[in-house]
């Protein structure tokens, strides 16, 4: 227990502060900027970066996986805030919590293999999109503030967010930008949006208050179905993140343990007046970068982005709205994953067809379970597919033409159990025929029942049927559901 | 793997000190006639990987490059320790050839230090282990920071060794009389390595009521196996009484039971066998 308390706080402490306050400081433009896209104040992101972070640095089960205010739970939460206001979302953040904590001790996180690499994929890439799109109405001339001054300073602000990293990689280029564009619109006095306009930023340390809604039925109709629906994406982007950072770091993570310690920090937070978050897949690889690997990085960042927000809270007020959606631009790039439009190509058709609906239904819905969903079912439905092509029927005269011995290899199940009854020749007279199994697999009733109607047909025509080598695990399928083994076989086919 | 059962495993890293830790293992598989295995492990730790780039800015498939970037560091560093740690092993084992060691293997092992040496255990008769290594040098440690994560992790004998190698010639069993002192003298008494060499058995610290009946039977039990042996109850603080018994009677090896308190407890109050490993500069064999 010690070695593994030294092992995840102490054994890399320069590296950890240092990548933690590297990433505090590209926390905060996107707490902003997400609480935005969730229709809150900033402080309400600002607030449940500090504590998702905090929390988790000591619950979770991804050592030095960085969690915040998301952009994925964000998109989410739009239509509740709207309809419902920051109350309810408070309430929603902590059953969001309560879920996945239970979702952890029911080792939900097994579920996980079901959604496959096109799955994620997809998933990575409509959230670029979308977080993409929610900058627009920042730059779309039409809105009251944006002017030429806005499109001139978020180019700027991308040239040296991408630029500075060539010359120098000891400071975070995105804090030069808010930096740099900050000084540059109050020295110039432009009348540009910033970020004091887009509502209330925290001016002291979070309290503890309990959300101020009705505790009834009703409210529970309202909240539980959007928490349902954050539990299945917090869960789903905090365990592909712990992948990758598995990947990245050439380590293991405890994923059930994951899923718990996101639940705590979101019930924690809907009670300091935070919203839900979850693992955030840019922000923990940019912790990875820069050396981070420990949870001292997590604490750090979580710690240092309140000191900071709280005590340069007039400051962050001033910060222009086209330094954030340079920011954000910046985020959305490098979520995407650009070889993905390169292996369209390359990828089988199937796959990259569940990507495209993944991306597709999800930008459509805004909904991030919605296309996680459409990707999981089109790819078992792929997979249910190619496996029932696995299926070969060959059959051969026995006995002077008195017997037929079909020999079938393969899997039947409900996507072949077609091919399989369509298959065989129940017009051939024929004194009996042998159905030989032994190098096929029954997997369900759909199957069984395909069988049995081929056995029935033939019986009917007069023709004495054996099935041989039925496996074991096909053996219990067929003695469970199979009518043809048992007596009065016939009338039930016939209806009677 | 029986070939490998029974077999006296020495730990080395790449510093000057696994030559220690050569002659001594070699010494013990000699007089065993064990099989020798050195084994190094190449423990790629990844908190040790610096990360350099601070500008927290995410190009596109930042992810892809990042991973592809660290995948190549962790490669190229194994692939250059591999064959350092290859040629340093085959110099040692060349040495404890010499010295009389046969058969000798060399091994080496990704993982984690306590991890690999837990896994290993099954086969393995005698651990050798240095008290310092590598990064002697860079810390004010006096005891590696390896040695007790080790040797709580193990159940099997571990013989620490320190500086300079001079072959054992007088023995002294650190006696309690608790169960895992009595087991010590039991192996002692049962195996070869210190066939032939005086045993000084020495009772120290609060006096305890059945001290002297301990001590006879323990006496008993050495006579028997054909050791010379003589036997002594000092009272007294435990540390100091057998570093004095060190001086004063010359001996080059020390047996003692090793950490049998929680790690809590050692966390807090420190550990009687850190202590004593600290103060006492002669190879020590640790009890578990």
């Amino acid at each position: 227990m010690f070695k593994n308390f030294r092992q995840d706080w102490m054994s890399n402490v320069r590296n950890d502060v240092l990548a933690g306050l590297v990433v505090a400081l590209a926390l905060i433009p996107e707490a902003i900027a997400f609480s935005i896209i969730a229709g809150v104040d900033p402080k309400v992101g600002l607030y449940a970066s500090f504590s998702i972070a905090t929390i988790i640095a000591f619950m979770g089960g991804r050592p030095g996986m960085i969690s915040a205010a998301t952009g994925a739970m964000a998109l989410v939460m739009v239509s509740l805030v709207k309809s419902h206001g920051l109350e309810y979302l408070l309430a929603a953040t902590v059953l969001t919590g309560v879920l996945q904590v239970i979702a952890g001790w029911v080792q939900l996180g097994r579920l996980m293999r079901f959604v496959s690499r096109s799955v994620v994929t997809g998933f990575v890439n409509a959230l670029a999109i979308l977080i993409f799109m929610a900058q627009l109405p920042e730059l779309n001339p039409q809105t009251i503030g944006v002017t030429w001054h806005v499109y001139a300073m978020t180019a700027a602000g991308l040239a040296i967010i991408y630029g500075l990293p060539v010359i120098t990689k000891a400071v975070p280029s995105p804090l030069v930008t808010i930096v740099v564009l900050t000084i540059f619109s109050i020295w110039m006095g432009l009348d540009i949006r910033t970020v004091g306009d887009m509502g209330e930023l925290p001016d002291s340390l979070p309290v503890f208050r309990i959300p101020d809604i009705p505790l009834n039925f009703e409210t529970l109709k309202i909240i539980f179905p959007y928490a349902l629906t954050l539990m299945v994406v917090g869960l789903l982007e905090s365990l592909m993140t712990a992948t990758i950072v598995d990947d990245l770091t050439d380590t293991r993570s405890d994923k059930n343990r994951e899923c718990v310690g996101q639940g705590v920090a979101n019930i924690a937070t809907g009670f300091i007046g935070g919203m839900a978050g979850c693992a955030m897949i840019g922000q923990s690889v940019i912790n990875v970068k820069s050396g981070g690997r420990g949870r001292l990085s997590t604490l750090v960042a979580g710690v240092v982005l309140l000191i900071l927000v709280v005590f340069l809270g007039e400051w962050v007020k001033q910060i222009p709205m086209a330094a954030l959606v340079a920011v954000m631009i910046m985020v959305s790039i490098g979520t995407f994953n650009w070889s993905s439009i390169r292996n369209l190509r390359e990828h089988p058709r199937s796959s990259s067809a569940v990507m495209i609906a993944t991306v597709v239904v999800t930008v459509a819905t805004h909904d991030l379970a919605k296309g996680v969903l459409t990707g999981v079912l089109l790819s078992g439905f792929f997979f249910a597919h190619k496996v029932g092509q696995i299926l070969r029927i060959r059959s051969l005269a026995e006995d002077e033409g008195r017997a037929r011995t079909y020999t079938i290899t393969g899997q039947v199940f409900f996507a072949s159990a077609e091919r399989f009854a369509n298959a065989f020749d129940y017009k051939e007279v024929i004194d009996k025929v042998r159905i030989d199994v032994s190098r096929a697999h029954f997997w369900d009733i759909t199957a069984i029942s395909a069988l049995d109607k081929v056995v029935l047909k033939f019986r009917r025509e007069g023709t004495e049927v054996e099935v041989i080598g039925l496996n074991d695990a096909s053996a219990t399928m067929v003695d469970k559901f199979a009518v043809h083994d048992k007596d009065g076989a016939d009338d039930m086919l016939t209806g009677h | 793997m029986t070939q490998q059962d029974n077999k006296v495993l020495a730990c080395v890293d790449l510093s000057p000190y696994a030559q220690h830790v050569a002659d001594y293992a070699a010494w013990a598989a000699a007089r065993m006639a064990a099989p020798l295995e050195f084994l190094h492990v190449i423990d790629r730790h990844p908190a040790l990987q610096g990360g350099q780039d601070h500008s927290g800015a995410l190009q596109a498939n930042a992810e892809q490059s990042l991973l592809k970037s660290l995948s190549e560091q962790d490669a190229a560093r194994t692939r250059a320790e591999r064959e350092q740690a290859r040629i340093f092993l085959n110099a040692l084992r060349e040495r404890a050839l010499a010295a009389g060691a046969a058969p000798v293997d060399t091994r080496q092992r990704h993982g984690d230090l306590d991890e690999t040496l837990h896994e290993q255990q099954a086969g393995v008769r005698l651990f050798v282990l240095g008290r310092r290594g590598e990064s002697a040098h860079s810390t004010q440690r006096e005891l590696g920071r390896h040695v007790e994560q080790v040797a709580r992790a193990l159940n099997r004998p571990i013989l620490t060794v320190t500086d300079g190698f001079k072959a054992p010639e007088r023995v002294l069993i650190a006696f309690d009389g608790s169960s895992i002192t009595r087991r010590g003298v039991e192996m002692v008494a049962g195996s070869r390595l210190f066939k032939g060499l005086p045993v000084q058995l020495l009772m120290s610290g609060k006096a305890s009521q059945d001290g002297p009946k301990q001590m006879a039977w323990a006496t008993q039990t050495l006579e028997t196996a054909g050791f010379d042996v003589a036997g002594e109850i000092v009272p007294g603080d435990p540390e100091s009484t057998i570093a004095q018994a060190i001086q004063a009677k010359g001996i080059d090896l020390l047996v003692m039971g090793a950490y049998t308190h929680s790690p809590l407890r050692s966390l807090f109050l420190g550990s009687k066998t850190d202590d004593l490993l600290r103060s006492a500069r002669i190879p020590t064999l640790l009890l578990r």
